[in-house]
Parts: structure tokens; sequence; C-alpha cells
């Protein structure tokens, strides 16, 4: 086995293990929170990619028009117009919570899946409809020309890679210290653990909630921005990614945080590695192996390995 | 409607309506005596015949009856019947899990209320009558087809009203069992050479196969996690059947070498082709609506029940959950790969091409809107889909509105109309448009509802 190039698959990895960090965590903010997952996450953060790319218009090549470039330099205009695109996706994320989950809080589970895949059927089609569903090009959130990379013992570590795992970290720590020293964050936390308990003391569990779902589709936003150069910005972008996601939730657990972290770097590498191994699985099909994980996981130890056991009440 | 007045998810024994239904599944179940085979509802209740003579059109108004509400509310009478007035060693304490006291009063409310057929129910079924004889009648050759396409998909939305409905496991994947219907229907013709009736056979026995697969894990995942993995499943099919081209025709699909022509003395015009092949599939979709209306009403079918509602108090009372939920997948399943296996008698060839991820979303989408734990509920939703895709169609075609034109163009995308009728549906209509018809018809959609707590 050629070490080097295993060096490399695994640097390749790094990338997607952060997106899919990302993502993973967006999941479990709001299940933790809820109790529910949310199938429209990456549909809802794609559509926050495609808003940065109308804020764009112009400023990458293939894309026409004028816009936001025309104000504001060049070099500048793609952070701003992400960072637009993100603030617009987490008010997005918040209104979602506030028009269309708050009132379905003592309905029944299946009320809220057929929510969520409302939302995920509607945005597609919306954004296939008023965007094309060929694939568009979107500028680079990190620098990526071909020699933007450090060598380490002879494979490339991308600085895009590097940047997704700064940029993800900082959001964990950004996270950590909204969780733990912020009075939302608080109440969050408490929300999180127990509802009931928190109106009780006081805590008003509706906004707390919205706060939650503004948190994860900033998440979702951040990781459909920076992945939307390397997969190319698509209707069904986040589609697989969120299978990914989903599983890197899974395996670390539902409800944690730090799981999904692990998991994201899991099913990252795993991603790469299997179908450079397997010849079978092949790129497209590397989405098995996820689910395939996914369904081992639940049915073996549905807590994942960082997860609460759920003890049921009979 | 506020989230507060959502139906209670556990029944209690004040509760009117449910509370009398979940009970009486129950008491089926409890005691050996009051078992009742074959279809309760049916018994001694003479509905009219209607004038259509097709197969699917001995959808009378009285068999229009939801078999949640025939089955179980049938059901009762009878069991609380049998207990109260012959009296045999019939408790109704037998259930006290549900906590569910069979209550004659909800009993005899039932059987007033099965008697008296609604002019909104007689109007659709004359509807749906009149519909099934002119329509051949008066369409073109493509028209025929494309309504019979329509009409075979009955039996997939049917599939996903069996698996999330009755079973209670909420499907987001079946497209891919009716994808794998028509792959080995497709097969079995050209591959194995074998006649046009074993192979529409195959090809639901093998999806009901594929599902039984997909239902063992359903044994320890519940609920949404189950919806996370059959969605994953709906989003790896494709590239999967890519890698089975012996089977799936891969990327590019596969053409049905076979062609099913009708016997010379029907004719050989294109249309009567198309009349043979509609009528074929009328009585298949008819026959299998049939069947599974008697497994519905049949022990498993009750046992599917009781599992859904309440699956330890279901295990308690002897139902054997791997075999009830395996059941379950397997029948939802090969009810898809039938629909699956029909379309290929329609359009002589299938691809993976035709069933992306989105396909069995909408697929769930118009189970639950047509009503889910309601035969009906699905042949609403199909009609209702169909409905849709019309008044899209003419929308969308209007031009030059500016941006309400951008908007009507969207409302001719049946994803997104689906996607924002369910988001509305579960605000408005909780029951699913069968709801309509009648308050109490329809699953509230709980069916992991003790998932929740």
């Amino acid at each position: 086995m050629d070490v080097v190039l295993l060096l490399q698959r695994i640097f390749d990895a790094l990338f997607n293990s952060a997106i899919y960090s990302s993502l993973a965590l967006a999941l479990v903010i709001i299940f933790r929170s809820t109790g529910l997952l949310n199938f429209a996450q990456g549909e809802m953060a794609t559509f926050s990619a495609y808003i940065a790319f109308v804020l764009l218009a112009g400023a990458a090549p293939g894309v026409k028009g004028g816009g936001l470039a025309a104000w504001i330099g060049a070099p500048l205009v793609t952070p701003v117009a992400i960072g637009l695109a993100v603030i617009i996706g987490i008010g997005a994320g918040a209104a979602t919570e506030r028009v269309l989950i708050r009132p379905l809080r003592n309905a029944p589970e299946l009320a809220m899946v057929n929510v969520t895949i409302g939302i995920l059927l509607a945005l597609n089609s919306l954004m296939g409809q008023w965007w094309g569903t060929g694939p568009r090009i979107f500028p680079p959130f990190f620098p990526s020309s071909p020699g933007d990379h450090i060598d380490i013992a002879g494979a490339r570590i991308r600085y895009s890679t590097i940047g997704a795992w700064l940029v993800l970290l900082a959001l964990l720590l950004l996270l950590a210290l909204l969780l733990r020293y912020t009075r939302a964050g608080l109440a969050f936390r408490a929300v999180s653990i127990d509802p009931v308990s928190a109106a009780l003391n006081g805590i008003r569990v509706g906004p707390t909630l919205m706060y939650g779902w503004a948190l994860a589709a900033g998440l979702g936003a951040i990781a459909a921005n920076m992945s939307a150069n390397s997969v190319l910005l698509e209707p069904t972008m986040m589609v697989r990614v969120l299978v990914y996601a989903f599983a890197a939730a899974t395996l670390g657990g539902l409800d944690s945080p730090k799981g999904a972290l692990v998991g994201g770097v899991v099913v990252g590498l795993s991603q790469t590695l299997i179908p450079a191994y397997v010849p079978f699985i092949g790129f497209e099909l590397s989405v098995l192996p996820a689910l395939v994980a996914m369904v081992v996981v639940l049915i073996v130890r549905p807590a994942g390995l960082f997860g609460t056991q759920r003890i049921e009440r009979v | 409607m506020s989230g507060d007045d959502w139906p209670t998810p556990m029944p209690r024994p004040g509760d009117d309506d449910d509370a009398g239904a979940e009970a009486s599944v129950f008491a089926v179940f409890a005691p050996p005596e009051t078992e009742i085979h074959g279809a309760p509802a049916g018994a001694g209740d003479p509905g009219p015949e209607p004038e259509a003579d097709e197969p699917a059109a001995t959808a009378t108004p009285r068999d229009a009856d939801d078999p949640v509400e025939t089955g179980a509310r049938g059901a009762q009478p009878a069991a609380a019947g049998l207990s109260v007035r012959s009296g045999p060693p019939v408790t109704p304490t037998a259930n006290p899990p549900v906590g569910g006291v069979v209550d004659a009063g909800g009993a005899d409310r039932g059987v007033r209320h099965r008697r008296r057929i609604s002019p909104l129910r007689w109007a659709s079924a004359a509807l749906l009558g009149v519909w099934l004889v002119a329509m051949p009648l008066t369409s073109s050759v493509t028209e025929l087809r494309q309504n019979t396409q329509i009409i075979v998909m009955v039996l997939a939305v049917l599939g996903v009203n069996v698996a999330t409905g009755y079973g209670g496991m909420i499907s987001l994947g079946h497209g891919v069992f009716v994808a794998v219907g028509a792959f080995a229907a497709a097969y079995a013709l050209d591959d194995l050479a074998l006649p046009w009736a074993v192979s529409i056979l195959a090809g639901a026995a093998f999806a009901g196969l594929v599902g039984a697969l997909v239902g063992l894990p359903a044994l320890r995942i519940k609920g949404i996690h189950l919806a996370l993995v059959t969605l994953g499943l709906a989003i790896v099919f494709q590239p999967l059947a890519k890698r089975v081209p012996a089977f799936s025709g891969g990327v590019s699909g596969r053409a049905v070498g076979a062609e099913l022509v009708p016997p010379s003395w029907f004719g050989t015009t294109r249309w009567a082709e198309g009349l043979y092949r509609y009528l074929i599939c009328l009585a298949v979709v008819g026959l299998a609506m049939w069947v599974t209306y008697n497994v519905i009403n049949s022990r498993p079918g009750r046992a599917m029940r009781a599992v859904r509602d309440n699956d330890t108090a279901a295990a308690v009372h002897g139902v054997n959950l791997v075999a009830s939920r395996v059941n379950t997948f397997a029948v939802s399943a090969s009810l898809a790969g039938l629909a699956g296996a029909l379309g290929i008698i329609l359009v002589p060839f299938t691809s993976q091409e035709s069933f992306p991820f989105q396909e069995s979303l909408v697929l769930y989408a118009t189970a639950v809107l047509g009503g889910l734990g309601s035969l009906w509920g699905s042949v609403l939703g199909v009609a209702i889909r169909e409905v849709f895709s019309r008044i899209g169609e003419l929308l969308g075609g209007v031009s030059g509105l500016g941006p309400l034109g951008e908007f009507l163009r969207l409302l001719d995308e049946e994803q997104f109309v689906f996607g924002m009728l369910l988001v509305a549906l579960t605000f408005v209509f909780p029951r699913g448009l069968i709801g309509l018809f009648n308050r109490r018809r329809g699953l509230p959609v709980s069916p992991s509802s003790q998932d929740r707590t």
C-alpha cells in the first residue's frame, strides 16, 4: 500500500469531514432541543448558498450580471456575500421555527416529518425552477488555486482543508461560548434537558428553540457556502451531504455535539477511503457505506458513540 | 389549528372515538373467542352495487369505508356484542394496557355511523365510477396510457400507506420498491422469458422480498430514525441501480422487449390495445386493493395496527412483533412493486432515472395528503395529485405576467406543490383530505406517537 497516497487521501477527506461535522452539528442542535430530525437542513443550507451566488453575480466566471461586486471591491466581495447569505440563512431558520415548527410543538412526530419533508421538496423544486437544475460555478471560500497547499511527508494538504477546519473549530468555540456564557445559551441548555422544567422556571421555551434553529441554520449555511465551490452549486448539492451528515450524527450519537465532530471525521474518511480500496463502491456509491453504517449503529447501539442512552418508559 | 388541538396520541378511557377504536384492536386480540376472520365490516351490510362494471369500480360506497374505521369499528361491535350479549368468557378488562374500556356506546355509534352514507361519499363514488367508464371512451391513445399510469400509481401510494398509515413505520423510500418491481418484472419477462402474468407477480414478489429485508432493521429502528433510513435508501438507490446493469439496465435503463397484445377478437387498433391494457391494470389494481382491504382487516392486519399504536401492548397481547413488522413491510413493498411491474405494461421501458429520491418523497406526500390509515385516502391522494397537476399545467401555461407568472410556473412543479401541500396539510387537515369526508376518517398523523414523550 502506498503510504503517501493513503496520506493524501486522508488529507483530501478531511475537507469533507469538516463539512459533514458542521452539518451534523446543526442536526444535533435541533435534535437535542426538539427531538426532531430536520430533513430540510441540507436544502435550507443550499438555499443560502444560492443567495450568496445571487449576491455574487458578476464576481465569478460564468455568472452573469452586476450585483454586489459593483459596490464592494473584488477581494472583499466573496466574504461579504457569503456573510450576508449566512445571516439571511439564520433569519430563515428562525422564521421556519416560528412559523412552521412552533405551532406543532404538541403534534406527533409524523407531523414534524411531514413539515420538514415538505420544506425539502418545496425548496428543492424552487431552487431548480429559479436557478436551474444544472451545476453552477461558485467562487471559492478559501484560496484554491493549484499552488495553495502545504506539503507534509510528500502529501499535499490544501488551504481549503485547513481553512474549513479553522472555520469549524472557530464555530465550535463560538458555540461553546454562546452556550456557556450567555443567558440565551443557558436557557437553551435548560430547554434541551427538560423543556417542561425550563418553562416552569420562567424560560420562554419557544424563543429559545428559535435560537437553536437559528444556530443550526447558520451552521448549515456556512457548511454549504464552504463546500459549494468544490461540489459545484446545484439544487441537490446537499442531498448526499445530508446523508453523510446524518450518518455522522447517528454514529456520534444524535444528541452529542462531540459525537457530531467525531462522526463527521469518521464518515468523511470512510467516504474517501472505502471507494479507493473497494472497487465495487466507486465514487458514486460512496454514500452506501454511510447508509449501512447508519443502519448498523441504529440497530446495535442507537445512542451512538457519545449519545445518551435512551430509556423508554413502558 | 393551534398546536393544542391535536388529537391525543394515546387513547384515554374517556376519549370517545379513538379510544373505542384502539381498544377494539386489542379487544380482538385478547380473547381467542372473539377472533373475527375475514372482513367484519362486510358482514351483514348490504351495500348498493354501483352501475360501473369494472373491477375497481366495485368501489361501493360501503366498501369506501375506511378499513381502520370498519376494521376497528366493525370489529368492535362484534367483540362487544359477543361479550355483552352472548356472553362467552370475553372480558373487556382484557385490555388494560391501552387504557381503553370496551365502550358499547361507542360501538353503537360506530354502527349507526356506518349505515348512513353521506351524499359526499355517494357523489365521489359515482364520480369515480363514471370517470372509469367515460375516460377510456373519450381519451386518445396517449391520454389513456397516462390515465392508466395514474390508476396504477394508486398501488404505490397504497404501499406507502400500508407501511406508514397502518404499520406506523414512516417510509420515505417507496419509490425504490416501485423501481425494483419494474426491474424484476422486466428481468423475468425478457431474460427468463416468463409469461406476463407470472412476470408481474414476480415483480411484486421480488419487491416484497426486498421490502422484507428493509423491514428487518425496522425491528429495532423506529419512528423518525426509520424515516431517516428509508430516505437514505431512496437517495442511495440511483447510484446502486447503476451498479447492477444486468438487472436495472444500468445508466441507460432497460427496454422491455415483450409487448402485451390483446387477443385478436379484442381489436388490433392502438386504441384497443390501450383499452386492453387499461382493463388489465384496472383489474389488477382493484384486485390488489381488495386483497389489501382483507389483509388489513384480518388478524395480521389488526396486529399491524396494534403494533403501530403501541408495540409493547401488542406484544403483551401475543403479537409477534418481528413477524408483524416484516409482514407489513413486505405487503407494502409488494404493492409498490406491483405498481412498478404494471408500469412496464404501459411503457415498455424502465430506468433508475425515473426514480430519483424526490419521486419517493412525492409518493409519501401523496399518501399523507389523501389520508394515512385509509384505503380510499390513497385513491383520493392520487386523484388530488392529478387535479393539482392539471391546474398547475393550466396556470403554468399562462405567460406574460412578470413575477406572478414566475410563481404560477412554480405551480406546475409537482414537487413544489406537494411540498407546500404537505406543510399546509399538516396544519389544516391533520388527518389528510379523507378527513373531509368524515371527521373521524383517516389517521391523525401519529403512527409513532408513543415515541414522542
